[in-house]
């Protein structure tokens, strides 16, 4: 019996995937994990997407066909990322984009090398990355480097700590990456790391480590928190309810309302973290994309990765523009050469050598629940 | 005993599987070999398992631990010398400075692969039913750990990446028939029926005088050998490997395969394994011509729960097509359909 | 290593451990009378504290009312479950209702994520809950406690549930033996029916709890704390309801204790000397600490 019904399913299945491809268009292949554990961060980042090329459209399209953002769900798993890379590229995409994550772009992104497609992540952010892909590898965001030296800066300069305790999230390359750039920088300014505490993604009790924080001696001035936004939250809660008011600093991870939701306005106190720039910011660019987004979606975009899915989008069009084709290594070199587009998420130029761009960093703090943005900080070069 | 026709049947069937590698990757892209090398993939690890659990009766989830084992040794052995230095600093000198091809890789893989099975049965395999599940799932997690935390010889939680691409069709489907050989000649052999014996009743295996222990310590290490030659032909195919690449939700995966199919039955694993991962992309332009994500999974799942209702043996319960099993006739036993 | 440092850690794992022993006994109990391993509890503690938010946030019910709607709301979604998918399915391998609770698990996290969005959502409970008690070195907060004495009160009331009343008597003999208990007349749908149900509020309380102890829900919040209760019940010997306290207990101290004395490098092997320590006790008590001797070989 079942034969029969799996049968009518791929009828149906492939009447509709007709259908879909009627128009001609220029295709994107985003390239996200819909599904599963990293969903939080990858479904944002593809409405962001979707949202740029909607507005290009709108507008008249680019090289005067529409825009076709195509999400391809990779239900965080690596063979799915391997496959629908595959798929992408067989579907006649010009240009990849996606991820937040650094291991599914190591997934994905050397197929699109191979073919000779870009592929633009949106939200991976190890400095590395375009190194170990090739040449049509390029990133929209900053790389850990930046934010990491950005925020040890601040935290030695502007908060005065001399000895702080770092936690790591040692289950992520990311984290692993950001505490990795944090303690090299404040180091090499004079400052101390008296200890070091590690938790995996997921855990969401972290009593045992904040009893060892609070009997770390000498006290430490701050604590350096390497999460992704699902423990952001849960970390200042806990710390802040066990009494200890150290100003606890981060990355971009901490970049999500969770951080002044999950406390309450009250615990929410004394948080810095280095981030794009984008949340707290009154450049037109973001008050419009937040804007659009609610009108899209009908809410607040979730995290900073819905900017930047939107910047990755925005990034490709800008180059096509200015490539006049969809060849892809007219279109590789084009993005190469973007000087000065003017993002949601900041500025972006390809300047350096490395493949990551420079931009702009912010360090937000977080009083009484308010995010306030202290200052912006841009790499040397 | 077989037949000559069966003989013949057999050796037709695995030319015809060849013929038709060859047109696929005459005609077809990139994405459907890729998607035909993962259904090959999982006819393996699903026969395998089907080794372990379904011959034996271990109810062992630990395939996914066996594949991280088999994947990472695999892919440490091929990782080209002149890059390895600088991304594994902490292997010894002469592991940084060797580079094997992908065949013996593969063999090296899977006995590292079964070595950790042996290491792990011993102890866990005196363990029963829902007891050795829990045991085994345990494993997947503690593997999980281990390989993230050991960054100095797996590159921790980044993972190996920029894996050659050594995997293709021809490999996959060398070890699909490896594998089906194999389990043939187990299921039709003495070891095999006293793994059947075991699983059908423990009581007077041992009666009869099979070591309960070594049959399923062997059962286990079979299977875990050929799992870690799936992980290391998956490496391969993905170009990257990661702790987190075989979850729990993996062996969920391979078991729903081996349940489906009947347990025991090599046919019907074979047959389920690849009806289920082509299933998975069949829900897939639906998806995403429809942008939301997830039904597949949902119906999947839905699919699963009225196979269990309705047929909970499988499509195949124990037994294989007559006109393939030796020393039956045609006439004698038919195929369980739907 | 301070005398107040030490105790502060006992009492993290203790309120730890409570946590996983209110979801272990739900679990235990319905492994306990049909023998089925459900992994999909997990996933009914994320509805609960679903509910808990829509009761609490969105419709702004007093917070007794919430408690009651969760634990009825958790009762309907056990018997739901039961009714749809396990009944059918009685008198098939025990692998089989395994099978179709993990299936389960995955068809609800994924419709969590279809309906809800994988977004964490943040949860405030009444500010009450919130406060911190501290005695000497030692602090927690107060709804740390109620977890703890739910736990414990939950305990009391399900052990005498089983051992003095009519459907008690009925579960323990559909446990023992389906068929016999069929034969002498107990109507085996309804037992069973009821398991589920006690199950399914168990589940959705230990929801309210976690949502109200973390501050942060989401789709797939079940299936850590699912997996760890699983352990936690195995440990204890499935099926017996002090054993999932106990069990529920060893497992969060010894998460807090590994974290908490051993160098924090250490931290991040958390989970593997969990189940490390599981399959120890597996091995040396392969019927856990309260179970009975197993009857099913294999």
């Amino acid at each position: 019996m079942w034969r029969k019904t799996c049968l009518s399913i791929i009828l149906a299945v492939s009447v509709l995937a007709g259908q879909a491809q009627a128009a001609e268009t220029i295709k994107l292949g985003a390239l996200y994990n819909l599904t599963g554990g990293m969903s939080s961060i990858d479904a944002p980042a593809l409405r962001g997407a979707k949202l740029k090329a909607q507005l290009l459209n709108e507008q008249g399209g680019v090289l005067g066909k529409q825009l076709e953002v195509i999400g391809y769900d990779t239900k965080t798993d690596q063979k799915a990322a391997a496959t629908q890379a595959k798929k992408a590229l067989s579907d006649g995409v010009v240009a990849g984009l996606g991820y937040g994550d650094t291991t599914f772009v190591m997934a994905a992104a050397p197929a699109f090398q191979a073919k000779g497609v870009p592929f633009v992540t949106s939200g991976a952010t190890h400095p590395e990355l375009p190194k170990w892909v090739g040449d049509y590898m390029f990133m929209a965001p900053f790389g850990d480097d930046d934010q990491s030296y950005a925020i040890a800066d601040y935290t030695y300069k502007v908060l005065g700590a001399r000895q702080v305790v770092v936690w790591t999230d040692n289950s992520m390359d990311f984290t692993k990456a950001l505490s990795k750039f944090f303690k090299e920088r404040f180091q090499e300014l004079g400052g101390e790391i008296i200890l070091e505490d590690f938790f995996m993604m997921g855990d969401k009790d972290f009593s045992a480590q904040i009893a060892r924080l609070k009997n770390t001696s000498p006290k430490p001035d701050a604590v350096f928190i390497s999460a992704i936004p699902n423990e952001a939250g849960l970390t200042v809660k806990q710390i802040r309810e066990s009494g200890l008011d150290l100003p606890i600093v981060s990355g971009d991870g901490f970049d999500t309302e969770l951080v002044t939701s999950v406390p309450g306005p009250e615990l929410a106190n004394d948080v810095y973290f280095s981030t794009h720039t984008y949340r707290g910011d009154d450049r037109p660019e973001v008050l419009n994309f937040i804007e659009e987004y609610n009108k899209a979606y009908g809410r607040d975009p979730e995290n900073a990765f819905c900017p930047l899915g939107f910047d990755a989008v925005g990034l490709i069009a800008d180059a096509l523009e200015r490539a006049g084709s969809t060849d892809g290594e007219a279109l590789r070199d084009a993005l190469a050469n973007t000087k000065g587009y003017q993002a949601v998420t900041g500025e972006i130029t390809y300047a350096r050598p490395s493949g990551v761009p420079v931009k702009g960093v912010s360090i937000i703090s977080v009083h009484d629940g308010k995010y306030n943005v202290e200052k912006v900080w841009y790499p040397e070069y | 005993m077989y037949t000559l026709s069966q003989r013949l049947v057999f050796i037709g069937l695995a030319l015809a599987g060849g013929l038709l590698i060859l047109l696929m990757r005459q005609f077809l892209n990139d994405y459907i070999l890729s998607i035909a090398g993962f259904v090959g993939i999982y006819v393996i690890l699903a026969v395998s398992l089907n080794i372990t659990n379904g011959f034996t009766g271990l109810f062992s989830l630990g395939h996914p631990a066996f594949m991280a084992i088999g994947g990472y040794t695999c892919a440490i052995l091929t990782f080209p010398v002149q890059r390895k230095g600088y991304f594994l600093s902490g292997l010894p000198d002469w592991l940084a400075g060797t580079e094997l091809s992908f065949f013996p890789a593969l063999l090296i893989g899977g006995l590292f692969a079964a070595l950790g099975s042996l290491l792990i049965g011993l102890p866990v395999l005196r363990l029963r039913g829902h007891y050795l599940a829990v045991a085994t799932l345990g494993v997947i997690i503690i593997v999980q750990v281990l390989i993230t935390n050991m960054g100095g010889i797996t590159r921790g939680p980044l993972g190996l990446n920029g894996l050659p691409t050594l995997t293709n069709l021809w490999w996959v489907y060398l070890w699909v028939l490896i594998t089906l050989y194999l389990g043939w000649k187990l299921k039709f052999s003495s070891f095999g029926r006293s793994m059947l014996a075991i699983r059908e009743d423990e009581m007077a295996a041992d009666c009869l005088g099979i070591n309960l222990l070594r049959t399923r310590v062997q059962a286990l290490m079979v299977g875990a050998f050929l799992a870690g030659v799936a992980g290391g032909l998956w490496a391969h195919l993905v170009t990257a490997i990661t702790p987190k690449s075989f979850s729990l939700i993996l062996a969920f995966t391979i078991v729903v395969m081996v349940v489906v199919g009947g347990s025991g039955s090599i046919t019907g694993s074979l047959l389920a394994a690849v009806i289920f991962s082509m299933l998975t992309e069949a829900f897939r332009p639906l998806e995403e011509s429809l942008n939301v994500y997830g039904i597949g999974e949902i119906v999947l799942s839905l699919i699963l729960i009225l196979i269990l209702i309705y047929r909970p043996i499988g499509l195949f319960g124990t037994s294989e097509p007559g006109w393939l099993s030796p020393g039956k006739r045609k006439s004698l036993s038919g195929t369980a359909g739907d | 290593m301070s005398g107040g440092y030490i105790l502060q850690q006992l009492v993290n794992g203790l309120i730890l451990g409570s946590m996983y022993a209110l979801i272990a006994i739900g679990f235990t109990m319905i492994y306990g009378i049909i023998r089925l391993i459900n992994f999909a509890h997990g996933d009914v503690v994320m509805i609960g504290s679903f509910m808990t938010l829509a009761f609490l946030q969105a419709l702004g019910w007093p917070f007794y009312l919430v408690a009651l709607a969760v634990m009825v709301g958790g009762a309907l979604v056990g018997v739901a479950i039961e009714r749809s998918v396990f009944r059918p399915m009685r008198g098939a391998p025990q692998v089989t209702g395994f099978i179709a609770s993990l299936a389960l698990s995955i068809m609800i996290q994924n419709m969590g994520i279809l309906l809800l969005t994988a977004q964490p959502r943040n949860f405030s409970f009444p500010d009450i809950f919130q406060q911190v008690i501290t005695l000497g070195a030692v602090s927690f907060r107060m709804v740390d406690l109620v977890i703890m004495l739910t736990a414990w009160i939950l305990m009391i009331g399900l052990i005498l549930l089983v051992k003095m009343t009519r459907l008690g008597v009925g579960m323990r003999a559909t446990a023992e033996n389906l068929e016999v208990a069929r034969l002498m007349g107990i109507n085996i749908n309804r037992t069973i029916m009821a398991t589920f149900a006690i199950g399914g509020s168990l589940a959705a309380t230990a929801g309210l709890m976690y949502g109200g102890k973390f501050g942060q829900i989401d789709p797939l919040l079940g299936f850590v704390p699912g997996l760890k209760s699983f352990v936690a019940a195995v440990v204890g010997g499935v099926g017996s309801i002090a054993g999932a306290i106990c069990g529920g207990y060893i497992i969060g101290m010894a998460e807090v204790l590994f974290v908490g004395f051993l160098p924090p490098i250490y931290s991040a092997y958390r989970d593997a000397f969990v189940f490390g320590l599981l399959i120890l006790i597996l091995l040396f008590m392969p019927n856990g600490l309260f179970g009975k001797k197993s009857e099913d070989r294999a």
